[in-house]
């Protein structure tokens, strides 16, 4: 149908919404929304930050964003890719990075999630920065670690900044796992704390 | 690196017919625009509209010509160019402007005189 195929510059930044229905390669950067009926590829040395609905998608450069493809997705081995990601088709590549949840089952319900949850929360208000994906169970790992060392104190220190008369609860009610809920409460940032109160 | 893309005349960014956008557009290289671009456009080389394209934005570029539908106030830091499939509504501001025979355009004009 295109006579043309859509092409963002490496020197192209664009932010906001994009829609069509044509194939679209970025070269450059685009921050936002983006929902494409046909293939999305994003080039090396590109970068999405957005949400995504597209028919099939090619990971070649970095994505942050929730992922939702109709088709199939590719994350070939230079991508980066960090968000949820819905798609009946997935294929990765040695050396590909990604975190996030992977669902291969019903992509309505899922674009239906996705939507939902993009109508919520401020679309490009915090810009993660792109690092490669430090894998879960490290941080995890550190934050238990870190419990064991300082596991009795550190509930006391927490209540104790927050109002420092309040001594008399203090020993009177422990938490039944104080070192679990001793490394999520103190250690652990608050999108960790989600992942992992899932397992 | 920008000085080898500066010898193609291929556009580096294509919006192709089918695509919508809404929202803003930042290019260090040249943009040509088939589809639809509603928001702000800054591009530091040359901007084409082409004929069946619709821009509603205001627009600076080094040069812009101009073949589809434009609304918008435009800046030319170089040349305007209307060609005759050209529609614009908006404010014009630059040194060169060239005007086509069956071109239409609504707004003021700023040369710089």
């Amino acid at each position: 149908m295109a006579d043309k195929e859509t092409v963002i510059g490496s020197d192209t930044r664009i932010s906001g919404e994009v829609r069509g229905e044509e194939d679209l390669v970025v070269r450059g950067r685009i921050d936002g929304k983006i929902q494409l009926t046909q293939t999305l590829t994003v080039e090396k040395g590109a970068t999405v930050q957005a949400d995504l609905d597209v028919g099939h998608l090619v990971v070649l450069g970095a994505v942050v964003g929730t992922i939702v493809a109709s088709e199939s997705v590719k994350l070939m081995s230079t991508a980066r890719v960090v968000g949820d990601l819905a798609s009946p088709r997935l294929t990765m590549e040695a050396g590909a990075a990604y975190r996030g949840r992977v669902d291969m089952g019903d992509i309505a319900a899922a674009r239906a999630a996705a939507s939902s949850r993009a109508v919520q929360r401020p679309a490009v208000s915090e810009k993660p920065a792109i690092r490669p994906a430090p894998p879960r169970m490290a941080t995890l790992a550190k934050a238990i670690v870190a419990t064991k060392a300082s596991a009795p104190v550190a509930p006391a220190a927490a209540r104790s900044t927050v109002t420092p008369s309040a001594s008399v609860p203090a020993p009177a009610s422990p938490p039944a796992f104080p070192r679990v809920a001793g490394a999520m409460g103190a250690m652990t940032p608050a999108w960790a704390k989600k992942k992992i109160r899932r397992r | 690196m920008a000085k080898e893309k500066d010898t193609k005349p291929m556009a580096n960014t294509v919006i192709g017919s089918s695509i919508v956008i809404d929202g803003e557009i930042t290019a260090e290289e040249s943009l040509t625009i088939l589809g639809t671009v509603k928001g702000k456009i800054s591009v530091a080389q040359n901007l084409a509209v082409e004929a069946g394209a619709t821009v509603e934005a205001d627009v600076e570029a080094q040069t812009v010509t101009v073949n589809g539908r434009l609304t918008g106030n435009v800046v030319a830091r170089e040349r305007l160019e209307l060609k005759p499939e050209a529609k614009m509504v908006g404010d014009a501001k630059s040194p060169r402007i060239v005007i086509a025979d069956g071109a239409g355009f609504k707004g003021n004009v700023d040369m710089d005189v």
